[in-house]
């Protein structure tokens, strides 16, 4: 009861202050949801973290809609105090994904980006980090874009051996070679 | 006095011998299989007893025991270790990772046949391997080199530049010294 309240005082006031902030917030447990246009997230940031008291920003996700031609960066923030957290949305352009580098509010959002920009592609304006962050001598597109196909990629890169297309069960080639019987307590692990 | 081949045979042997029973493992523990290696060195299946134990840095060791997957950027490490570790040296690829790429065979980053890049001289497969295959493998490797079979160095440094070829088609920025033992 006590923690509805405190969450619909948190929606109602994060709404009048951003209008175009479009919730969905029938969540039953400590869990808060908007979505808001890129060029405001600097300031909802600001907001929830200064006058909310969302001062713990736990990570900085992002959702490939290729159908929609869209990325999804969500940026997920909770509050020590209220033991709430907050998922804050908002949309890139798929193909030219930029928006605002927001590691001025929180220091560890430096790390996020780099990733993000690694394994998705989205520029921030005015990083300053060096270019790779995991993979190294990278080459080939983003690599989490739902679009990249690893096993094509991996299978004109990489050596195969052959073998691996029967997928056969390894306890039964093991008994036929060796000419016991399956036990009883392991044949329902057999296919 | 060794030049004849009978007494070389003999040397052999000998050395054969000693090297078997005195192997110094460096674990390049970066696949999750590294996880089996501390109950296989510690009291319950106790290397020790046979002669295995740790190694702190490549060039005090004999074995590269590589655990598992390995991405680009970690072969590359990997490479780097192999080529500065002192003769006699051997490669035990551990776990199907290493084998045939395991459960990361399509993965963008990993490479699946550890043998293209690096003379493996034993695999111990399972994913991943109980300690009692890796001991096992260890067996197998101490067989061979009792044997005089465990030559995975010999081949890299007579193939080395099909070795490179490979190496350097996965790495493309490739910033290592050359060795030349
Ligand atoms: S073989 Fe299995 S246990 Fe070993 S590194 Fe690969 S996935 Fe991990």
């Amino acid at each position: 009861m006590q923690e509805k309240k405190i969450k619909n005082k948190i929606i109602k006031r994060v709404k009048t202050n951003f209008k175009d902030a479009r919730d969905r917030n029938d969540f039953k447990y400590n869990r808060l949801d908007f979505s808001v246009k890129k060029e405001i997230i600097p300031s909802v940031l600001f907001y929830l973290k200064d006058e909310m008291g969302f001062i713990h920003l736990s990570h900085i996700s992002c959702v490939d809609w290729l159908e929609e031609g869209e990325l999804e960066v969500v940026f997920i923030l909770w509050s020590p105090e209220e033991k709430i957290k907050v998922f804050v949305r908002t949309r890139l352009d798929r193909d030219n994904p930029v928006m605002d580098n927001l590691d001025m509010i929180w220091r560890q959002a430096n790390t996020y980006e780099r990733e993000l920009r690694e394994m998705y592609g989205i520029q921030f304006t005015g990083l300053e980090a060096p270019d790779e962050f995991i993979l190294e001598d990278w080459q080939g597109p983003p690599p989490m874009r739902r679009d990249f196909d690893t096993e094509a990629y991996s299978n004109e890169t990489y050596f195969h051996r052959p073998g691996r297309e029967d997928a056969e069960d390894v306890r039964e080639t093991i008994t036929k070679r060796s000419g016991e019987d399956i036990p009883d307590f392991a044949k329902k692990y057999s296919r | 006095m060794i030049n004849d081949k009978n007494s070389q045979k003999i040397v052999d042997f000998i050395s054969n011998w000693a090297r078997k029973h005195s192997i110094w493992v460096l674990g390049y523990g970066t696949g999750c299989g590294a996880i089996e290696i501390p109950p296989t060195m510690t009291s319950r299946y106790d290397a020790e007893r046979l002669g295995i134990r740790g190694a702190a840095t490549p060039r005090q060791a004999d074995v590269l025991l590589i655990t598992g997957y390995l991405t680009t950027k970690t072969l590359k490490r990997v490479i780097r270790v192999y080529e500065q570790m002192q003769d006699p040296k051997y490669v035990v690829g551990f776990g199907s990772c290493t084998i045939n790429g395991g459960m990361y065979y399509d993965s963008y980053n990993t490479i699946n046949v550890l043998d293209k890049y690096l003379p493996v001289d034993v695999y111990i497969n399972g994913c991943m391997p109980r300690p009692e295959a890796v001991l096992s493998g260890f067996g197998k490797l101490q067989q061979l080199i009792g044997e005089g079979k465990a030559n995975g160095a010999t081949k890299y440094k007579e193939n080395l530049e099909w070795y490179r070829a490979n190496q350097k088609k996965v790495i493309p920025n490739w910033v290592m010294p050359e060795y030349n033992w």
